[in-house]
């Protein structure tokens, strides 16, 4: 008659017969290094992307549109690249996973590791801000040079911006003047009695603007027109079109 | 001289293992056998296939065992694999329903500090455990298993659930209470 075995002689028996083998001290180093890395350039990615919302609010003007007050709440909503909001959201989240895999974040609530998280992306971004990267990035893109995140610069992720118009007024005309807009286009600005102008003083050849108003082809009927001050923009953008 | 084999410590024990000698994991086996076995019945009170899923632990433990950290204690460790093993196995089997996200653990909890209990509170409280501990919800029954059969403290639950030291506490608390509801009920304490 056979004599059960144990579980200390059966998993004994089982190692002896080689049916399971023991993982090398070098493949958990290799898989903790890999792991730190992801979640470190996760949280690079994640600054860089919540950075470039940043970077095309500005540019677009839409960053500025709180300046005009609540009535222009409407407008905002409609013009916000929810798309990559929501994606900049799921990459936090990801990011909070990755970073709960460490005991340093799991032994704490999730508030304090979320917190953390939001004070590294505002520090992150205050930095990339302290440099012209974006500015550099969205040029090449526009001279054809920057290959892969070429298109996502040129055309923002594909929000919709059709009734905020940022950019340089060209040249005064008859019923308005020509907008120059980051994008490189003329477009006619035509004003009439409804536009309303947040701002004093005289529009005048080369001020920056933020125009309001629906775009028609070339034609933006404006509602409201308010300038800006010129320091808010990019830096090389700024110098753009008198190169 | 060196120490016999009962002398060394888990942490010894697995240094010696990750080294080489494999002959020690026999003692290892025999130290956590009988509190994986109850860790086991404890926490999936209608599973039959414990036997099974304890031999899975020992087997996930040699194959994994040079990442373990010698530096820290064992036991949290072992206890880990196990509760991610019992985990998997009530996902496979469906028997109960396991809490997707929980707001426990997202906010601070204040009144969740670790208390020092004496000897008899812990006994009596063992004592309730064995006779109402299949009523209540995994999420509660765990941590209590952990804490009152088990004997961890509170960083040593959280690092096995991976779940913060306050939210250890908190789940203690509610845990207790629900306790004494369910024996209240059924006329326990009379």
């Amino acid at each position: 008659m056979n004599k059960k075995l144990s579980l200390s002689e059966k998993i004994i028996n089982e190692i002896k017969n080689g049916q399971f083998k023991m993982k090398s001290k070098m493949y958990f180093v290799l898989r903790t290094v890999l792991f730190s890395l992801i979640t470190l350039f996760t949280a690079l990615f994640v600054i860089f992307f919540i950075s470039f919302i940043i970077f095309i609010l500005k540019t677009s003007g839409v960053w500025f549109l709180p300046s005009f007050g609540f009535g222009k709440i409407g407008i905002l909503f409609t013009s916000l690249p929810w798309l990559l909001i929501l994606t900049a959201l799921i990459l936090i989240i990801v990011l909070e996973l990755l970073v709960k895999k460490f005991s340093f974040a799991y032994r704490r609530p999730i508030l304090y590791s979320i917190l953390a998280i939001l004070f590294f992306v505002v520090l992150g971004n205050f930095i990339v801000f302290k440099t012209p990267m974006h500015d550099d990035l969205f040029l090449r893109a526009q001279k054809g040079k920057l290959p892969i995140a070429g298109d996502f610069y040129r055309d923002f992720g594909a929000p919709n911006f059709s009734q905020v118009h940022n950019g340089i007024v060209f040249e005064i005309v008859d019923n308005g003047f020509d907008l120059e807009t980051f994008r490189g286009e003329i477009l006619n600005v035509v004003i009439d009695s409804k536009t309303n102008f947040s701002s004093d003083g005289d529009i005048r050849k080369n001020d920056r603007v933020l125009v309001l108003g629906e775009r028609k082809n070339e034609v933006i009927e404006a509602v409201d027109i308010r300038k800006i001050d010129s320091r808010a923009h990019p830096r090389k953008f700024m110098h753009w079109n008198k190169k | 001289m060196p120490k016999l084999k009962s002398e060394l410590t888990d942490e010894e024990i697995a240094e010696m293992i990750q080294k080489g000698n494999s002959k020690f994991f026999e003692s290892l086996i025999k130290r956590y056998e009988a509190k994986m076995t109850r860790y086991a019945r404890k926490f999936l009170s209608n599973y039959h296939d414990i036997e099974d899923l304890v031999q899975n632990i020992f087997i996930k433990v040699y194959v994994n065992i040079k990442s373990f950290d010698t530096s820290r204690k064992f036991s949290p460790w072992i206890y880990r694999i196990a509760h991610n093993e019992f985990i998997n196995a009530i996902k496979k089997k469906g028997k109960e329903p396991l809490p997707l996200f929980d707001l426990d653990i997202i906010f601070p909890h204040s009144a969740s500090k670790e208390r020092v209990e004496n000897e008899i509170d812990k006994k009596e409280m063992r004592k309730i455990l064995n006779k109402c501990l299949k009523k209540i919800n995994s999420k509660y029954r765990e941590p209590l298993v952990l804490r009152y059969f088990e004997e961890l403290n509170y960083q040593e639950i959280a690092d096995v659930l991976k779940i913060p030291v306050s939210t250890v506490g908190i789940r203690l608390k509610r845990g207790k209470e629900k306790m004494k509801l369910f024996c209240d009920k059924i006329n326990y304490y009379e």
